[in-house]
């Protein structure tokens, strides 16, 4: 009991350390950098195109690096890849478990990834003669609440078991086990330079890891709720959280610390997902209240709303080529927005 | 949230001495280029720049389709 005392007290002095590390270097705020920059316009977008096919619940998308592809997961038990400009679905894939959480697609565009509470992480081959499991990920102690690729070899998974996971898909073996946050792993997000990666968890905090070599660099703090959604800055320098906590905020990796935070009085929903425009000026988050909210990254002003989904937004994203954003939701659409 | 036990005690203090050592750049300089850096971007930025909207793949280019 005594070493545990002694570890606990150690552990608190260290993070009373850092914040004052932190206060050390806060010089300023987000608020006057930013007082001299013009206010973003109002953001009003239309909806494009609305693609119907899942039957129940969507709970992932991503699009593919081509700009035009998007995979799709719903707890209709399946998979579905469409071709966004035609509205057409391009395969479909049937899982074996129909209690999928996320999903997502490599870079190549060759490999889709879902998973979710049968805690395995599937990857299938789309582009062979017909869709093939190629590796079943079976090692996480929980539900898989996100993955992401790296590349057709490398993928980051996010567990309920509260770890994060680098597998390699040669071997199906895990590569790194990143072990830190003390509530469950609910999203992830490569940086831009994919040396690293940031987590949101059940803790409410976020972690920065070293892709290689699973240490966590820094730890952020602020939220008083679960972080369900997670994104880099393109420049890689900041991270934006969503949390069921009602709020978005900015952390500057930097500083380590958190310089913005989005928030409204009225605004009662947990934000279950987000995605920045290409610039990072503006940031898309889908709420618990059916919309998805447009905040200025920069004032923390609301400049638009996205409404015409019947139930949660679930999910979210913008291209690669930022040139428009796709909602999925609860009430099965996904809706392709500009 | 379950409580720790003693070896994931020891690797959240080692954790947290490696995570206090980081160098940390002051938010003058650091929120000055982030602000720099994504004002640099507008211009690109097809949801703010309305003529990159132009080319829009999901807005039907003619009114009618002859099928």
């Amino acid at each position: 009991m005594g070493e545990m005392d002694t570890l606990k007290k150690e552990a608190d002095g260290l993070k009373t350390q850092i914040e004052a590390a932190r206060k050390a270097v806060n010089d300023t705020t987000m608020a006057a950098v930013a007082s001299g920059v013009a206010a973003a316009p109002r953001v009003q977008l239309k909806n494009r195109k609305t693609l119907k096919g899942h039957l129940a619940k969507i709970y992932g998308l991503h699009w593919s690096a081509d700009n035009r592809h998007m995979v799709s997961a719903s707890q209709d038990g399946k998979l579905l890849i469409w071709d966004t400009y035609t509205g057409n679905k391009v395969y479909a894939v049937p899982l074996k478990s129909s209690w999928v959480m996320s999903c997502s697609m490599a870079p190549s565009g060759n490999l889709v990834a879902s998973g979710g509470l049968d805690n395995m992480c599937t990857i299938v081959n789309i582009k062979a003669a017909s869709p093939k499991t190629l590796r079943e990920l079976d090692a996480h102690e929980g539900y898989l609440s996100h993955s992401r690729f790296l590349s057709d070899t490398e993928i980051l998974t996010a567990s309920g078991d509260t770890t994060c996971c680098l597998w390699d898909l040669e071997t199906g073996k895990q590569k790194v086990i990143y072990k830190s946050h003390v509530g469950d792993c609910m999203c992830l997000a490569v940086s831009p330079d994919q040396n690293s990666f940031i987590s949101g968890a059940c803790d409410s905090s976020a972690k920065l890891w070293d892709v290689r070599d699973g240490g966590c660099k820094q730890t952020f703090i602020g939220h008083t709720s679960d972080i369900n959604a997670i994104a880099f800055f393109p420049s890689g320098t900041a991270v934006i959280t969503g949390s069921d906590d009602c709020t978005l905020k900015m952390y500057d990796l930097r500083a380590d610390q958190e310089v913005n935070g989005y928030q409204d009085a009225a605004l009662n929903a947990g934000v279950t997902s987000v995605s920045l425009s290409s610039s990072g000026r503006l940031i898309f988050a889908g709420y618990d209240n059916f919309n998805c909210n447009i905040w200025d990254s920069l004032k923390a002003e609301k400049v638009g709303v996205l409404s015409g989904h019947d139930n949660r937004v679930s999910c979210i994203g913008v291209p690669d080529d930022g040139l428009g954003i796709c909602t999925g939701s609860w009430d099965s659409f996904l809706k392709i927005w500009n | 949230m379950e409580d720790l036990d003693l070896p994931q005690m020891k690797r959240e203090v080692e954790s947290l001495q490696y995570q206090l050592a980081i160098s940390r750049e002051k938010s003058s300089i650091t929120v000055t280029e982030l602000v720099k850096w994504i004002e640099g971007c507008v211009c690109d930025d097809p949801f703010l720049n309305p003529e990159l909207m132009r080319a829009n793949p999901w807005v039907e280019k003619g009114k009618c389709v002859i099928l």
